[in-house]
């Protein structure tokens, strides 16, 4: 009886697999290829080592964009300050400029008129660029999910690499979160860009719908847009 | 104010609402009563004529807050008026409109304050003001369709929002000079949150400026509309004025309940509420002390830590009473949740250590920041809130303070244990950026001077009546119509709750009325032809936390 | 007036230890251009040091912080991560920039600075060029840097940008000439302009005091142009209480908000190499350059460097941001009318005396 049962070992290997898919999007993972890497073969030693390097000055210091949207963007000052001082990690540098950071973190309930300007913000700053959730209202709009203005997380409108659980989380959950990140992003894994439910769109390249055409007077075929199907929301 | 005085009666000192009908004469169509006052319902068309009336004969100065609302049958606005020298005076004014036309008069011209009123009940209700001199949405983006407290409003229609660069609305209107249109906001260091603000720049003076808000609507009244009194509301409170100063929120809505299901607090309770609100003040005048020295110093220096490893202190003290570090939901219907945690001595030791050392830490501050010349060229003088405007704009709290307005309703309109405790009311009269600080800081000490008396007070509480909560129905469901409107002091000024309630044991209308909302209003006052930079300091001073502007 | 004795520099050093005279002029210019790589790296090692490091921990000292410390000893390998991090950045160039200039602008921020340290004596006969002219070189090449801001406000097409290097530029010009009116009441004490007299004059005993001599560093010789200098100094450096051209809370961060990656690491540097250049300016000519006991003269140097460098780190965590206008009215209402009281006075005094 005993040769029918599946080793253990093997069921835990292949759930990591699709874990692994799961995140990567299954296939070789082919986020760092360069001409010089496939002039070379797959693998080749110094690259490895080249791309772990990379990973461990990725993982190692990160730029702070100076972001704050609600109850927990005061949380996250108290995790810049005294107490829990987060620059121990190498992470506490607040940059005022999108251009300049390197992880944005979204300390709040994002908004049908925020979410635009969220995504700018985002698409702002320079590659490679990571996302941390703080709270549940960043996770799935929280507390406030039912209201006719809140966006159902900010995941619907920009790819999250870490959500942080909490109302607000406490500075030690956030310290948690962003040194899991680090770990993350030292491994060589980060999340895959998705295309999200909300995305800018001209305005003249929407469907015509009935909601489209009693707003063509007042807004411009060339102004960006952000459409909300709320119906479609989770 | 000798105008008052006729409409006093002189043996209780109460309001001689009759005097007042009776000044108002042929405006009134009809009177109605609601639990903290009476009031006048009047015309649409009438509206100005009869809040003139009030406010230069009957000498209501203060437009403390308008209700917008929609009935089966109508559109209501109710203006609730207050006289900043005594609030326990106050009148309301009803104004019903159709519902095929909803088309009420405007009060803008009265007081500028109903200006920001009348958006928001544009935007959120339908209501359309006539005579309105700006009449757009205020918190939801302009392409919005419909209106959101309507009764007919589907939720689950699609939205578009736009994302446009904005025009420059100074262009072609200025005759010397060029001038630059440019975003503050809503993702910049200095707005505090998501706030947007639309300035226009003549060179580094500030021509034109326009703070956009709604980027932090949470539908927070909606919220409130859908829980029921006696728990689910709670937990909203706390994330108003986000800025730890949750249980004075809370406050806010205990307050407005217990009038209207009249319902009474023991008074063991109203001690641990009144400690642990002004435990609450001390930490939200320190952030506000923290960030305004951001603005003026520029980065995260020492000032701001020093500030933020004060608050992380009352926050451990808070967190021990109420188990949570920000969102305490710690008041209940009639009472608190719980007793001061055992070992009673260790919190009390707590708090002990922690008011021992303040003084040493607010002389530190004095220190560095009030006496610093550099910080005096930067804010004396600058971003002057004139009291007249103040009171026209219906600022409150530390900024009408810092202007002389002797206002706060923990002395005027007495609710808690503070008549009992030995305290002042600051006011400065600098009307500007220094004193609003100045103000903020001496409230501190004022805070910390109050719960020493009520740690005092709780040491020597006898054992066996120690009871934090009174009974309180499971359900409640106050009786159909019933309307009330009740305010406490916030950490920012009048926090109004106005709760209509249906029969049912959730509210029909929840209204907030927010003292940020009203203390931004002012922005534009006192920040044109300044400078940037006292833009941003004179913003930081009005001390507003977003998610109360936006709720 | 004192002759121009060119005293021996760097490359000439570099020449006789490894024989590189003997190939003419060729040689020369190896032995000019390995001096110059020296001093550049020493200058650029320093400003690792104190960008990604120093002044994060100084402001954690400052701020009951810790700071940087898990990457490695101290933190210190913080440095190379930040540093290649950075490096390794998408460069982003945001529609409309204006481009040469704005390529530009960040490599004329860092080089201007990096030129200055050619004319600056370390000590320990590391001096790369010492003209006759030294100082007013010094001078001349610092505020190039000027230029360099505005071409990276003017070309960003960010109205952010635009405003911060119109504050740099109008402060810069502001303080120019106090900073260099003050600098010449040194020259008038010394007769010349040459670095090397400069240092060699103050290396003369002032006063001896129970056997400990004092050095006539004209910092304490003059106290009066010694602050004059340093406020003027750190306004041209844009440094607290004059960060207006960058001021976060209000510009975002002035010229260089639209700047990622490369660009912002030259501008990152440039403000360093700025810090420095200014810190030594101030140890030439007013804390007796190289000189101090003990230890070689270049350590001292690089000690009075640091100490300057401490004092803006200092000065950025105590005092509030002055608002534009208020730095104009002090640049030119106070600062420039000390300055010429302070150059006419000293004038009259080295005249009476000698």
């Amino acid at each position: 009886m005993s040769g029918d049962i599946t080793p253990q070992p093997s069921a835990d290997e292949d759930v990591q697999r699709a874990t692994t898919d799961a995140r990567m999007g299954g296939g070789t993972d082919d986020r760092f290829n360069s001409p010089l890497r496939q002039a070379l073969g797959t693998s080749p030693f110094i690259l490895t080592k080249f791309d772990r390097f990379m990973n461990w000055v990725r993982g190692s210091s990160m730029f702070m964009l100076q972001f704050g949207i609600a109850c927990c963007s005061l949380e996250m000052m108290h995790t810049y300050a005294v107490k829990h001082d987060l620059d121990r990690f190498g992470a506490g540098v607040p940059r005022a400029s999108p251009r300049q950071a390197d992880v944005i973190i979204i300390p709040g309930t994002i908004v049908s008129k925020f979410a635009p300007r969220m995504k700018r913000v985002y698409d702002q700053m320079p590659e490679p660029k990571f996302v941390v959730n703080m709270g549940s209202c960043s996770i799935s709009g929280g507390p406030f999910q039912e209201g006719y203005n809140v966006v159902k997380g900010a995941e619907e409108v920009i790819p999250v690499d870490i959500h942080v659980p909490g109302c607000p989380p406490r500075p030690e959950a956030l310290v948690y979160g962003v040194a899991k990140l680090q770990d993350q992003v030292r491994a060589g894994e980060s999340s895959p860009v998705v295309v999200k439910p909300y995305e800018l769109e001209k305005f003249g390249d929407l469907e015509r719908d009935e909601l489209v055409d009693r707003l063509a007077e007042r807004i411009d075929e060339d102004d960006l847009v952000m459409r909300y199907n709320w119906a479609d929301s989770p | 104010m000798s105008v008052t005085e006729p409409l006093t009666d002189t043996e209780t000192g109460e309001l001689d609402y009759d005097a007042i009908f009776e000044i108002l004469g042929d405006h009134i169509i009809d009177r109605e009563s609601h639990v903290h006052t009476e009031a006048a319902v009047v015309r649409p068309d009438e509206v100005q004529s009869t809040l003139r009336i009030l406010r230069e004969d009957a000498g209501f100065d203060h437009l403390s807050c308008v209700v917008s609302q929609e009935y089966r049958d109508r559109f209501e606005s109710v203006y609730y008026l207050k006289t900043y020298d005594d609030p326990t005076q106050e009148f309301g004014v009803v104004v019903p409109t159709s519902r095929d036309e909803p088309k009420s008069q405007t009060a803008t011209g009265v007081y500028e304050t109903a200006g920001w009123h009348e958006r928001e009940a544009y935007d959120l209700v339908g209501i359309e003001y006539e005579g309105h001199p700006d009449l757009r949405r205020i918190l939801l983006p302009e392409s919005w369709m419909g209106h959101p407290l309507g009764l007919d409003y589907d939720q689950d229609r699609p939205q578009i929002v736009e994302y446009r660069e904005h025009e420059n609305p100074l262009e072609g209107h200025v005759e010397e000079g060029e001038t630059m249109f440019i975003n503050i906001g809503p993702h910049h260091p200095a707005t505090h949150g998501v706030l947007h603000l639309r300035v226009v720049l003549d060179g580094e003076q500030v021509a034109d400026l326009d703070p956009d808000l709604g980027y932090l609507h949470r539908c927070e009244e909606q919220c409130c509309q859908s829980g029921t009194y006696r728990h689910q509301i709670m937990p909203y409170p706390d994330r108003w004025d986000y800025a730890s100063a949750g249980i004075l929120n809370e406050w806010a809505y205990a307050r407005t309940a217990e009038n209207l299901a009249d319902l009474d607090v023991p008074e063991y309770a109203q001690i641990l509420r009144t400690m642990s609100a002004e435990l609450c003040r001390i930490c939200s005048h320190m952030l506000a002390l923290g960030t305004f020295c951001l603005d003026i110093y520029g980065d995260f220096t020492a000032i701001f830590m020093y500030a933020m490893r004060d608050r992380e202190r009352v926050q451990n003290i808070l967190e021990e009473l109420t188990g949570q570090r920000m969102m305490f939901n710690y008041f209940r219907l009639g009472g608190v949740v719980w007793d001061i945690p055992e070992p009673r001595q260790e919190f009390f030791d707590l708090v002990w250590d922690f008011l021992d050392e303040l003084p040493a830490a607010i002389d530190e501050y004095h220190d560095l920041i009030t006496t610093n010349e550099v910080f005096q060229t930067r804010t004396v003088n600058t971003g002057i809130l004139e009291p007249d405007v103040a009171k026209q704009y219906g600022c409150t709290g530390p900024v009408a303070r810092a202007s002389g307005i002797d206002y706060d309703l923990r002395r005027d309109d007495p609710y808690g244990y503070y008549e009992e405790l030995d305290w002042e009311v600051i006011t400065e009269d600098g009307c500007d950026n220094y004193s609003r600080l100045l103000v903020r800081m001496q409230e501190v000490e004022e805070s910390a001077k109050i719960i020493e008396q009520c740690i005092e007070l709780l040491e020597e509480w006898p054992e066996d009546e120690r009871e934090i909560q009174s009974n309180v129905p499971r359900t409640l469901k106050p009786d159909p119509d019933t309307e009330t409107y009740r305010a406490v002091e916030g950490a920012k000024g009048e926090l109004g709750i106005y709760i209509r309630s249906d029969g049912t044991d959730k509210p029909a209308r929840f209204k907030i009325r927010s003292p940020c909302y009203h203390n931004l209003s002012v922005l534009p006052e006192i920040a044109e032809g300044e400078y940037v930079a006292d833009m941003i300091a004179s913003l930081g001073s009005l001390d507003i936390i977003l998610g109360e502007v936006d709720r | 007036m004192g002759g121009g004795v060119a005293a021996v520099v760097f490359p000439d050093l570099i020449d006789e230890w490894t024989g590189l005279s003997e190939f003419g002029l060729g040689g020369e210019f190896v032995a000019a251009f390995i001096a110059a790589f020296v001093i550049g790296n020493l200058m650029m090692i320093m400003t690792a040091l104190a960008g990604p490091w120093a002044k994060r921990k100084i402001t954690a000292a400052f701020t009951d912080r810790i700071a940087v410390n898990r990457v490695g000893p101290y933190g210190l390998l913080i440095i190379p991560a930040d540093a290649v991090r950075l490096l390794s950045k998408e460069l982003i160039v945001p529609d409309g920039v204006d481009r040469p200039a704005w390529d530009l602008g960040p490599l004329i921020v860092a080089s201007s600075a990096l030129l200055g340290f050619a004319f600056i004596p370390f000590g320990s006969g590391v001096h790369l060029a010492d003209p006759e002219t030294g100082l007013i070189w010094v001078f001349a090449i610092a505020s190039i840097a000027s230029v360099g801001l505005v071409m990276c406000g003017y070309a960003s097409n960010n109205k952010y940008s635009l405003l911060g290097g119109l504050r740099a530029v109008a402060q810069n010009v502001a303080y120019e000439i106090p900073l260099i009116l003050t600098g010449i009441s040194v020259v008038i004490f010394v007769g010349s302009l040459q670095m090397s007299e400069i240092v060699a004059a103050q290396s003369q005993e002032l006063i001896s005091i129970a056997g400990v001599s004092i050095p006539m560093w004209f910092a304490i010789l003059n106290p009066f142009a010694f602050v004059l200098f340093l406020a003027a100094n750190f306004a041209e450096i844009g440094r607290n209480p004059f960060d207006t051209p960058e001021a976060p809370t209000e510009i975002i961060a002035g010229y260089q908000t639209e700047y990622s990656s490369v660009y912002f690491v030259l501008i990152y540097l440039g403000e360093f190499l700025h810090i420095f250049l200014g810190a030594a300016i101030i140890a030439t000519i007013f804390l007796g350059g190289p000189a101090g006991p003990v230890l070689p003269g270049i350590v001292w140097f690089l000690i009075k460097l640091w100490a300057v460098f401490l004092l803006t780190q200092w000065i950025r965590s105590a005092m509030p941001r002055f608002r534009i206008d208020q730095v104009l009215v002090f640049g030119w209402k106070l600062l420039l009318v000390g300055a010429f009281l302070n150059l006419i006075l000293t004038a009259v005094i080295v005249g009476v005396i000698t």
